[in-house]
């Protein structure tokens, strides 16, 4: 069972660090230090921990050296390379391009491409609820259905069209962006398509019985 | 702008290093540390707010110690060097009067081996001698968790066996010791 003087000295031994920082107020810091004077336990603890502070307090403030921060130099002092940019990804690089171009391109730039983008897909969807899907991969033994020469013409047409456009507005802002994002993914899409449909049509020439 | 990183770099460089050091106690992780958080403060310099660089870097240095331990795994190594110099102190006779390198060797790995924020607190409060303000800013916790985590590290120190044992072998204190030193202190002060 804890007596009077082990709360006490559980309390005072909680004020050490207080007593330390001078944290303590007038009445406190009298009744913490009699108690030290009279109580060995206490004062054994107290004289533990400000042999423990004063060790930290010693402690030094340690220096690297200089070697360790040669390559730090040389990063400041290399070719002058923007600091944000040394890991920014394709879409921040892009941000950055647009953000340096004029207002009006700032913006010409994104309608076109929602133009492109409508140009080339709307005909498709069109045609595609008029039940004239595009060539795709069929199981063997199904129907396949394709492009006819006019509806092929008529895609490069729109398509020539939207790159046309896409160019001026490209040309405008001295960045060939169009061929970058949009046109040539665009292009190799449509003719991978065209090329799929052509060696069908050997296959099935081949394949035919008659 | 090179000129301004350069003067950062001199103005905080000993202050990032020795939290890094006391935090990892291996040089070359210490090391490290520095360079990665310079790296970051160029890669930043531009977005940063320079009135409060300091904090800045403290906040910086103390995520990039916290992901090293957490990579290298090093406390347990560190741990166990903490028990040797506890075996070599102990083991050796010294007299009455205690072996200051031993016991500060033995502190820093005690430092070492607190958790964080415990650590991070009472390098930066007692060692590095930042305020608590600055501490509260750096670690964003209220001035008050700061004392209540700095009281809380030291009594975790002080709870550390072999710390306390090496104290005791040499003949912990007498009464006359103690009271010169609440004296002293209180003589400290008032001057």
């Amino acid at each position: 069972m804890a007596t009077n003087s082990d709360s006490q000295c559980y309390f005072i031994q909680l004020q050490i660090d207080s007593f330390i920082d001078d944290d303590l107020s007038a009445p406190q810091r009298e009744t913490f230090t009699s108690h030290i004077h009279q109580c060995k336990a206490c004062a054994n603890e107290f004289h533990y921990a400000q042999t423990v502070q004063d060790a930290i307090l010693d402690l030094p403030l340690i220096d690297c050296e200089e070697n360790v921060l040669e390559p730090i130099h040389r990063l400041a002092n290399g070719p002058a390379i923007a600091p944000e940019t040394t890991s920014s990804s394709i879409w921040s690089q892009l941000g950055a391009m647009l953000s340096s171009t004029p207002v009006f391109a700032r913006y010409a730039l994104p309608l076109a491409a929602v133009a492109v983008v409508a140009i080339t897909v709307f005909p498709v969807l069109t045609e595609q609820s008029l039940n004239v899907p595009m060539v795709a991969e069929h199981s063997a033994g199904e129907q396949v259905e394709e492009f006819s020469p006019e509806d092929i013409a008529k895609a490069l047409q729109d398509l020539n069209l939207a790159i046309d456009y896409l160019n001026q507005v490209s040309q405008r802002t001295e960045v060939m962006i169009g061929d970058r994002f949009l046109i040539t993914p665009l292009q190799d899409s449509l003719n991978a398509s065209f090329e799929r449909a052509s060696s069908r049509r050997q296959d099935r020439l081949q394949d035919d019985p008659i | 702008m090179q000129t301004q990183y350069r003067q950062a770099i001199d103005q905080h460089r000993q202050r990032i290093f020795s939290f890094a050091h006391y935090s990892l106690r291996a040089r070359q992780d210490a090391e490290d540390v520095t360079q990665e958080v310079f790296i970051k403060l160029w890669q930043h310099w531009q977005k940063i707010d320079h009135s409060k660089l300091g904090a800045w870097l403290m906040r910086v240095t103390h995520n990039a110690v916290i992901d090293h331990v957490r990579k290298n795994r090093s406390i347990q190594k560190h741990v166990d060097d903490y028990a040797d110099v506890s075996d070599q102190a102990s083991s050796e006779e010294h007299g009455k009067t205690i072996d200051e390198q031993a016991f500060k060797q033995l502190l820093m790995a005690a430092i070492q081996s607190l958790d964080d924020p415990f650590r991070s607190i009472v390098i930066m409060r007692d060692i590095q001698g930042l305020s608590y303000a600055e501490i509260q800013k750096i670690l964003d916790i209220s001035e008050s968790q700061v004392k209540v985590y700095l009281h809380r590290s030291r009594r975790k120190l002080r709870e550390n066996p072999q710390l306390r044992q090496l104290f005791e072998n040499y003949g912990g204190a007498s009464s006359n010791t103690v009271a010169e030193s609440t004296s002293d202190i209180q003589q400290a002060r008032s001057d």
